[in-house]
């Protein structure tokens, strides 16, 4: 009697445990490959992708290895590092001094220097701050945080060039000029500012221009006044590209001339733009058009679009840190040019979005909001 | 919901405490890829919250934006507007690990691709009619979102208390990051449930999704490990096993199963509120010393 259900029951057990072990097998090989198993992937993951690293703003930790007097007022920094990103010409880098104060500064070195950067910073003394601090601070040795480099400026292809630089604004011009001359693409650069022992890297610059050329003009006010751009527009060739960096005059008188100018010049500028501005800084009223709501609102000065809109359309619409760190209150931008004054949204986020807890309307603009 | 409100769990008043969302950063160019000296197994075991918790914690953000309007009680609110930056902070925190690990050798992306699913799709809006469908799937949600703070809770208040961790030598940028976010977890560990009780509070929902969010987190966690044993460079046979977990369990470095289970019957009890564990005190206390939060407390008193 025993005997007889004892055979069924061994061959069960091993057909089980056969199974059981055929299933783990399968499972691990799964598991191995898609490690949340069944579960897909996302097509376009979200996590991991290195929110600085897109923003091109991963933070490196460099020593000051050289500590130069450029010109009056201007030290020039060596900065080495391992694993550097490459660069190119017009790139700056997020500078974090001592104090944890974040100022953006263009390499002025050269690409082909694997290891190293090399800034340029003019002490300002009425400025915010920042450059009192990296000329009293950053000596040889010191250690600084770094993060990018980033291109806002960036060269593009051209069958000739005109560079204007006022000032420190020679920093991200300089590796253009010796981009230009090395691919052997015709250059003309003006160089302006005050006087020519506050011009940081004349000599490299008088040198670059070779003898007898005409290709270079440095025109020091205390010598000579303003510069004639007029004069060097007028002389530019056809479709040429215009890189012009310096203070705000000078960019804006540009832009001015630009019409009158030999046809199919193209404009670059880069401006000086503080990462994150002071609260002080200028709160001018503006206007917001609410698309989706069909509403528009003013947004008083001294007052965030956020409030505002929430003051006065919206009263329940998220947000949290209201400093332009958390992200809670990105919105969707539909039109209108934003001076994005938050520390987090990427470049690409930043052509279509903002922070309305922080950011603004250009100065006398007006915002079209998806909301 | 009035007829329910006296039999509901009372918090205690002095554990809460104003939120607000700290602007932190943390270097990891010194952190090593196992940054508990010589303990592979709970490195990997911890370092499953930088696998979760980016997508995770942006998906508490993404559902607590819709439920915002909801809201009816100012100082509840303010609570869920602190908490959504804090929240958002967290994700930003652990998502800048992620970069790091890879550098490492050790490329997160096949397992984030997938949680990145499971929050972005299974766990996302759906195409709902509005109304209630809709509705219930954002109470479903609020819902689970109570259950796991529950552990974060848990979490956070066990590794503010995890000295075996410093005696250990456990990187202290590392430690940092853990111990800001779960100061911030206990600092803010009332807001999801008093949010779930405000806008239903039903016990029988609480239960199911409390089933549902221990499931999600048992399995998620399994995997974790097991995908950061296998893929680690530096092990030639790294396996996880459950043997290793009680292991670190009773030396202090992970908390104890035994804790970890008589946490379950805490949540489903009918007179639960997460006021009555951990410290507020303790909380504040750390993030008062903490450098990476006392940075953030520099860098936005200074403007810029």
């Amino acid at each position: 009697m025993p005997r007889i259900p004892h055979a069924p029951r061994l061959r069960t057990v091993l057909v089980v445990t056969a199974a059981a072990l055929a299933a783990r097998r399968a499972l691990r090989g799964r598991i191995k490959g898609s490690p949340l198993w069944p579960m897909p992937a996302l097509d376009h993951p979200i996590s991991g992708q290195g929110r600085e690293a897109q923003a091109g703003a991963r933070a490196h930790r460099l020593t000051v290895v050289e500590r130069v007097a450029e010109a009056a007022g201007v030290i020039r920094l060596r900065l080495e590092g391992a694993d550097l990103p490459d660069w190119e010409p017009g790139a700056h880098l997020d500078l974090v001094l001592p104090s944890g104060t974040v100022r953006q500064y263009s390499l002025c070195g050269s690409p082909a220097t694997p290891g190293s950067y090399t800034i340029a910073v003019r002490l300002i003394e009425d400025g915010r701050g920042g450059s009192q601090e990296a000329h009293e601070l950053l000596h040889e040795g010191t250690e600084v945080t770094v993060r990018g480099p980033r291109n806002r400026f960036p060269l593009r292809d051209s069958h000739a060039y005109v560079f204007i630089a006022g000032g420190i604004g020679i920093t991200p011009i300089l590796p253009m000029v010796r981009q230009a001359e090395r691919e052997g693409i015709p250059w003309r650069l003006l160089y302006g500012g005050r006087s020519r022992a506050s011009m940081p890297f004349l000599a490299e610059i008088e040198k670059l221009a070779g003898a007898g050329a005409d290709r270079v003009t440095v025109v020091a006010e205390d010598e000579e006044g303003r510069p004639d751009l007029a004069a060097l527009l007028a002389g530019a060739p056809p479709h040429a590209a215009v890189y012009c960096c310096g203070p705000e005059p000078l960019m804006d008188a540009v832009a001015a001339l630009l019409p009158d100018a030999p046809e199919g010049l193209t404009l670059h500028t880069e401006r000086f733009a503080p990462a994150t501005p002071s609260p002080t800084a200028e709160n001018a009223p503006f206007e917001v058009e609410l698309r989706r709501t069909g509403r528009t609102i003013t947004v008083p000065a001294g007052t965030s679009a956020l409030r505002a809109i929430r003051d006065q359309a919206l009263p329940d619409l998220p947000y949290s840190c209201e400093q332009g760190f958390c992200g809670t209150c990105q919105q969707r931008v539909l039109a209108g040019e934003v001076e994005h004054r938050d520390g987090l949204l990427t470049d690409a986020e930043r052509d279509d979005s903002l922070l309305i807890c922080v950011s603004r309307a250009r100065e006398g603009g007006r915002l079209v909001l998806d909301l | 919901m009035s007829n329910t409100a006296s039999l509901r769990p009372q918090p205690v008043a002095s554990e809460h405490t104003p939120l607000k969302p700290r602007n932190v950063a943390f270097d990891w160019a010194d952190t090593p890829l196992h940054w508990i000296p010589g303990d592979p197994a709970t490195t990997h075991t911890i370092n499953v919250l930088h696998l979760i918790l980016p997508a995770g914690e942006r998906w508490f953000v993404h559902v607590y934006k819709q439920a915002l309007p909801h809201i009816r009680d100012p100082r509840l609110r303010e609570d869920v507007i602190g908490f959504i930056g804090q929240e958002a902070m967290h994700s930003q925190a652990h998502d800048d690990v992620l970069p790091h690990l890879k550098e490492q050798g050790l490329d997160p992306a096949p397992y984030t691709a997938q949680v990145d699913w499971l929050f972005e799709k299974l766990l996302g809006d759906r195409t709902l009619p509005p109304g209630r469908a809709r509705k219930w799937w954002l109470l479903e949600r609020v819902a689970i979102i109570a259950a796991v703070e529950h552990y974060t809770a848990f979490l956070g208040d066990w590794v503010l208390n995890a000295e075996e961790l410093d005696a250990r030598g456990a990187d202290p940028t590392m430690l940092d990051l853990l111990r800001w976010h779960g100061a911030e977890e206990v600092e803010h560990r009332s807001v999801a449930f008093d949010l779930f009780v405000h806008l239903d509070g039903g016990y029988r929902r609480r239960v199911r999704t409390w089933a549902t969010a221990f499931a999600a987190l048992v399995f998620l966690w399994q995997r974790g490990v097991r995908f950061f044993m296998e893929n680690d460079p530096t092990l030639l046979d790294g396996k996880a096993s459950f043997k290793e977990f009680v292991r670190a369990g009773r030396q202090g470095v992970l908390p104890t199963a035994g804790d970890m289970a008589r946490s379950i019957p805490q949540y489903l009890s009918r007179a639960y509120h997460p006021s009555q564990h951990g410290s507020t005190t303790q909380a504040i206390a750390y993030l008062a010393g903490s450098p990476a939060a006392t940075a953030a407390e520099a860098r936005t008193k200074g403007g810029s």
